[in-house]
């Protein structure tokens, strides 16, 4: 290297507008979750202090649930309303919505339109008939749905927005154009001008996660906690297809997978399992990117890194990839006692076996 | 040569600006808010990328970063600008992930394809070569000189700004980075290549 060929300070190498957009929901999550209006105080000390206002706060909120049936926002001011890792659901005037987790939304009556702005994440809407009454209406992102009556979902991932159907009909207006989608039907900004049939999206392989766009997974609110209750997604992720080199699906259950719980970091674990599964699901329509995936997911230090090195290294085999043999050697210097480390032994043997053949 | 950060506003009109939308985003405006990560987003990421080398985990920091700018934006008073301020917080935020990590065994790295074929191919292949084994050194000396070093002699930063921003004195950057480089160097004499890349880095304008 000499002073004409100096090669300087390394990059900075840019990060994907996807992971920062990860990035940014993270952050407005943990915020949401800190702004939270009601919080238990720590420890036992002056509990009396607080008990007396709770009791008396919890009594007013079963006098309003009591006699209005499910919290309803008022109507005359806007109100923003955050669902944290399990759905929610909230009334609208005599309107239903029922929130995705990680899903953020404002109401409020524009020129006496009641008008839902979808920051972010997907929500069911159940939008009584408005016969003579102005139209209900939904902005995400440069999509505005107008509904007539009918019940429906928009789903947000920054600008990307699907809208389906369940009953009835809405107007979706996006960039100057207008289209409307009946029922049984799904609209997405990826393919504006086009109307797509949710039968026929049922029967093609599933999208990674519950949010009807067309978004990349990766960009859509983590719905993924198996334990959350609420809305059923339309489509459930189905169990990827068998690996063909061990017979069996991945995820496997046991002990391929670590323990969802990390007392060190939950927050990472917790990702980072939810990418996993992601990634699992994505693995039969789009191997690539569940290969690279898995691949970036491998190089943290999470319990997670584990099985997807090896899930990178077998499904590198299965596509006679030829990363394969030096994944798998990867794989057993990094975890040579791991769960996975004997599958991986046997695939290793068997890839040099047959390496005659591939040469 | 590092690239300059860029400068949008004369001095009291970006004081000024700063000030507003910190106030703004501490008061819980979300539009603030975005505003001020949209701003800074490429001043924490240079920061954090520099100490710790690569993406590699690089998200989980991003995110704990921008938790904690918001968290202290209240004590936000201009005394520097906004940008300097949230780079600090993201050197302190890579100091304390630096400090509970084990260096990885693996560079996954390695087994990445290469599909590039232009003329810069040799060269990025020799920084990204060069950088691994930098930062692979940089893995096994202790987390404040490794933050000195990388913010003053790879990112170019003045000593007076490094020890702004590590909220140290200049005589300690300054000692920091010169144990930084000796053992540095001491590793580096059984790695011609980390050896020749030290050289090149010191030769360059900081």
């Amino acid at each position: 290297m000499t002073g004409d060929e100096r090669l300087g300070p390394p990059p900075v190498e840019p990060l994907s507008e996807a992971a920062w957009a990860r990035v940014e929901r993270g952050v407005w999550a943990e915020l949401d979750a800190e702004t939270a209006p009601i919080r238990v105080p720590p420890g036992p000390r002056r509990w009396w202090a607080v008990a007396t206002p709770l009791a008396a706060a919890a009594a007013v909120a079963a006098l309003v649930v009591m006699t209005r049936g499910r919290p309803t926002t008022r109507s005359d001011e806007p109100s923003r309303v955050v669902s944290g890792i399990a759905p929610s659901s909230v009334s609208f005037g005599d309107s239903h919505i029922e929130l995705d987790a990680a899903t953020a939304l404002v109401m409020s009556h524009e020129a006496e339109h009641p008008t839902v702005l979808l920051e972010r994440g997907a929500a069911w809407f159940t939008v009584a008939p408005r016969l003579q009454r102005p139209a209900f209406i939904v902005h995400a992102g440069d999509a505005t749905v107008r509904v007539v009556g009918t019940r429906f979902r928009v789903g947000r991932s920054e600008e990307r927005i699907a809208v389906e159907v369940d009953r009835g009909l809405v107007d979706v207006q996006f960039r100057g154009s207008v289209v409307a989608v009946g029922a049984g039907q799904r609209w997405s900004s990826e393919a504006p001008s086009r109307i797509a049939a949710i039968a026929a999206i049922a029967t093609s392989p599933p999208p990674a996660e519950p949010v009807v766009g067309e978004a990349p997974a990766s960009e859509v609110p983590d719905n993924s906690q198996p334990e959350a209750p609420g809305p059923a997604p339309r489509h459930e992720p189905r169990p990827p297809r068998p690996s063909a080199t061990t017979g069996r699906a991945e995820p496997r259950p046991g002990a391929a997978r670590p323990n969802a719980s990390d007392p060190a970091d939950p927050g990472t674990v917790d990702r980072d399992r939810a990418e996993y599964d992601r990634l699992a699901a994505l693995e039969p329509r789009s191997p690539d990117a569940a290969l690279a995936g898995y691949l970036t997911l491998a190089r943290g230090t999470s319990r997670w890194a584990d099985p997807a090195l090896f899930a990178a290294a077998r499904l590198a085999v299965d596509r006679h990839d030829r990363r394969a043999e030096t994944l798998l050697g990867i794989y057993l210097q990094r975890f040579p006692g791991g769960a996975n480390a004997t599958d991986a032994r046997q695939l290793l043997a068997r890839v040099q076996a047959e390496q005659p053949d591939r040469r | 040569m590092p690239t300059e950060l860029n400068v949008r506003f004369p001095v009291s009109a970006s004081r000024e600006h700063d000030l507003e939308l910190a106030r703004r985003a501490a008061t819980g405006d979300r539009a603030a808010q975005r505003d001020l990560f949209i701003e800074q987003r490429a001043n924490v990421h240079r920061a954090l990328f520099r100490i710790l080398g690569s993406n590699r985990e690089l998200e989980d920091l991003l995110q704990d970063a921008f938790i904690e700018i918001f968290r202290a934006l209240p004590s936000f008073r201009g005394d520097s600008t906004l940008g300097r301020w949230c780079q600090t917080i993201a050197v302190r935020v890579a100091y304390l992930a630096i400090s509970r990590r084990r260096p990885p065994t693996v560079d996954l790295a390695l087994v990445e394809d290469t599909v590039a074929s232009d003329s810069d191919l040799r060269r990025h292949v020799q920084v990204r070569e060069a950088t691994r084994r930098l930062y692979a050194a940089l893995d096994r000396i202790e987390a404040k000189q490794r933050i000195a070093f990388a913010l003053a002699v790879i990112d170019g930063k003045s000593l007076a700004e490094v020890a702004e921003l590590t909220d140290s004195s200049v005589f300690a950057i300054k000692t920091r980075v010169w144990r930084a480089r000796r053992e540095l160097m001491r590793r580096a004499g059984k790695d011609a290549a980390l050896k020749a890349y030290l050289d090149d880095l010191e030769g360059g304008e900081s």
